[in-house]
């Protein structure tokens, strides 16, 4: 850290943590309800529960990115945000923003448009804390002395999420338009802009960790981003299989999502690439392993295992199993999560001071990071167990929707279990969190002044 | 690889697919109201729509597959139950499915009448969008038997041989007419309607029977009338009508030929 207001990454990640635990107790809520009998049923049912945890987990890996952001851009360009205050504004708003939405859902105050749920008021607001976002990193970056390929893809991929959320905001007399653009905004960001999120934060991680050079970590990040909207763009149609579009989308949908594993493949090999490669002892081998975790986690979640039920003639009978949630939750967490993980293992020793000690709380870290790992493996698998019962059984077999659930509940037991191993990883690591302080308050409106660090390069 | 052809790559593959991406979508815009049947979004079906959008139902249900997992898929439900069916299950969903039994339960969704017939109508709607046949097989809500190796096909196929009991076997499992949704062939199995494990046998003793209201004279008669009038005879039970009325649809006679009618009929016959 090498400027004041790069500070201000403390409480975007602060935020996104505490939302991230708030996450697993509607995850747990939810999956109670696959056991059932539900005793919340009137009060709490499934779609509300179901509906706080994707909303919670699309807020907090928004908060994320934008702490990551107000870290790495400043770094980057060498120059204090235009804003600190500005920042600390955008993250009260979305905070307030987030939890206005999920006290409406338990109210039923809803837009019930799968994942993008919240109420026309909310969406505004979120629009609101994209411009004053874009308005803030687009100043900060036109003063700055340089601007780096790591910063430009970072930023694009936000404002790109920014200009993506603009088609959530229309309504569509026909269900078929709707769904269709609705994945304008839901794969465009997943399997689009957000790439090019991962892919910087990735670059800026290596390029801090192993000592690789900028040349060839940006050489990398721009392959990612070239095949990212290769296969990408055209790969939205695998989810336009079956919802009444022309024909030619299901071939062009089946060859061109099956590609979309190269970006991630490309992202491995660009974190391969730098462990070989690796010029200085890792400052924070809690870091490492997230970063190189989150390259390999999202080529299997995201990469593979969309890759196992992309293809049409596969879809067609995984289309609605419990397949996507198999795909889901590892795609979100090794792609997403696991990358603002790294990125707050990393800049906490500096956020909080000590960065010298960097490694003093690495024995909690990596017991974390091996049980989040290990949780969310387990909990892919019991996933993947239950849709491929739910396929053979329920599709292929002809047997009934509820009487195959019942079947299945083993795998739902399973779940569970996983999911506490996975939990009590995520506790560790907000317990290493939360146990520092923040080294100063947000220092607002500080003279650009860099001051030295130590490790950093 | 130079830095610099990385980047250019980056920016022409982004614009090129960005391009091809677009154009698709604008040629997309020239299907939709054929592949949609957009001619048929009555204010009914945009009722419909908002009532399913504002009771949050795509959290647990999906529509063409989309949505959450925790309960059925309703691409085809007008398919598989009736309105009067569907109007009588949204009232009270604790009526047909038991939580004991079943581990989950629809919350009453809390409709006036007008939203139930409108929500039905967005979903009779999605039920005939062009989907590329998606669901490949009829994806019923309940039922534990395995049909044991009937014809595929979501719309009516042909059976491999021109045998009326064939074709009818056939069209019993197909959607629609969707009878397999409902009706059960195991003795004892209720999934929405009366199993038919017994039919021919079943049907001669309701035509000689003191109680039989229809107009059906043979036991024959007695299945093409339960077909066509489904609410000309009730059978006894909670789960299968309402107010005299038959939740079975009451359109087979619109919606198959008379050929297919007399298949069903002479499959059913074969039921004893």
């Amino acid at each position: 850290m090498r400027y004041r207001s790069q500070s201000v990454a403390y409480w975007f990640f602060a935020v996104a943590m505490l939302l991230f635990a708030l996450q697993l107790v509607f995850g747990f809520l939810s999956v109670a309800k696959y056991l059932g009998p539900d005793p919340l049923l009137n009060v709490l049912p499934f779609d509300v529960t179901k509906v706080i945890h994707t909303n919670l987990l699309v807020v907090w890996v928004l908060m994320g990115f934008l702490g990551a952001a107000y870290y790495i851009v400043p770094q980057e360009c060498e120059t204090e945000l235009h804003s600190t205050r500005m920042a600390v504004w955008t993250l009260l708003l979305l905070a307030v923003l987030g939890v206005v939405a999920i006290v409406g859902y338990m109210f039923g105050w809803t837009a019930g448009n799968k994942l993008l749920e919240q109420p026309l008021p909310i969406k505004l607001g979120i629009v609101v804390v994209m411009l004053m976002f874009a308005y803030n990193i687009l100043q900060t970056m036109r003063k700055a002395p340089r601007v780096t390929g790591t910063a430009v893809v970072l930023v694009a991929g936000l404002l790109g999420a920014a200009l993506l959320f603009l088609p959530a905001l229309l309504d569509f007399r026909n269900y078929t338009v709707a769904t269709f653009y609705r994945w304008w905004t839901i794969h465009l960001w997943v399997e689009g802009v957000f790439e090019l999120i991962q892919a910087s934060m990735l670059a800026f991680l290596l390029m801090h960790l192993t000592g690789v050079s900028r040349t060839t970590m940006e050489k990398w990040l721009y392959i990612v981003v070239g095949l990212t909207f290769l296969t990408g763009l055209i790969g939205t149609a695998h989810h336009y299989f079956w919802i009444g579009v022309p024909e030619y989308w299901l071939p062009l949908g089946g060859f061109f999502s099956a590609l979309e594993p190269l970006p991630f493949l490309a992202m491995a090999l660009m974190a391969y690439y730098a462990l070989r490669q690796m010029k200085v002892a890792p400052p924070n081998r809690v870091a490492l392993h997230w970063a190189m975790g989150s390259a390999l986690m999202a080529g299997i979640g995201a990469g593979l295992l969309g890759l196992a039920h992309t293809w049409p003639a596969v879809n067609r009978w995984t289309h609605g199993t419990m397949v996507t949630p198999m795909h889901g939750h590892l795609a979100f967490f090794g792609a997403y999560g696991m990358i603002i993980l790294g990125m707050i293992s990393y800049t906490t020793p500096f956020l909080t001071g000590n960065p010298e000690k960097a490694h003093r709380h690495g024995g909690i870290g990596l017991w974390a990071f091996w049980l989040m790992v290990a949780g969310i493996t387990g909990m892919t698998m019991a996933f993947g167990a239950a849709g491929i019962g739910q396929v053979y059984m329920e599709r292929i077999l002809g047997m009934g929707y509820l009487d195959v659930q019942l079947l299945l509940h083993v795998h739902f037991q399973m779940l569970v279990f996983a999911a506490v191993v996975f939990a009590s990883g995520v506790m560790l690591f907000l317990w290493d969190f939360f146990m520092r302080h923040p080294r100063q308050g947000i220092a607002l409106g500080e003279p650009a002044v860099p001051h030295e660090e130590p490790a950093e390069v | 690889m130079t830095k610099r052809q990385a980047a250019v790559f980056a920016v022409g593959a982004t614009g090129l697919f960005t391009a091809v991406f677009v154009g698709l979508t604008i040629h997309s815009h020239t299907a939709f109201p054929g592949l949609t049947n957009q001619a048929d979004i009555t204010p009914e079906v945009l009722a419909g729509k908002d009532v399913w959008h504002r009771k949050n139902c795509v959290n647990c249900h999906t529509l063409m597959g989309e949505g959450a997992y925790y309960a059925p898929d309703l691409t085809q439900i007008t398919m598989q139950r009736g309105e009067a069916y569907l109007v009588q299950f949204l009232t009270d969903p604790s009526r047909f499915y038991s939580e004991e039994e079943h581990r989950r339960l629809m919350p009453d969704p809390k409709l006036d009448d007008a939203q139930k017939r409108d929500v039905i109508a967005f979903l009779d709607w999605i039920s005939k969008i062009e989907n590329q046949n998606w669901p490949p097989r009829p994806i019923l809500v309940t039922g534990g038997a395995v049909p044991g190796g009937y014809a595929t096909g979501r719309r009516a196929t042909a059976a491999t041989s021109d045998d009326p009991v064939a074709m009818g076997e056939s069209l019993f499992h197909a959607a629609p007419p969707g009878c397999a949704a409902c009706h059960a062939l195991s003795p004892g199995v209720v999934m929405a309607g009366p199993p038919l494990a017994n039919m021919a046998t079943r049907a001669a003793d309701v035509v000689a029977s003191e109680g039989y209201t229809g107009a059906a004279e043979t036991a024959e008669g007695y299945v093409r009338e339960s077909i066509l009038e489904p609410s000309a005879h009730i059978v006894p039970g909670d789960l299968y009508s309402a107010d005299g009325q038959s939740f079975m649809p009451n359109n087979y006679g619109d919606l198959l030929t008379p050929e297919q009618i007399e298949h069903l009929v002479a499959y059913l016959m074969t039921l004893r």
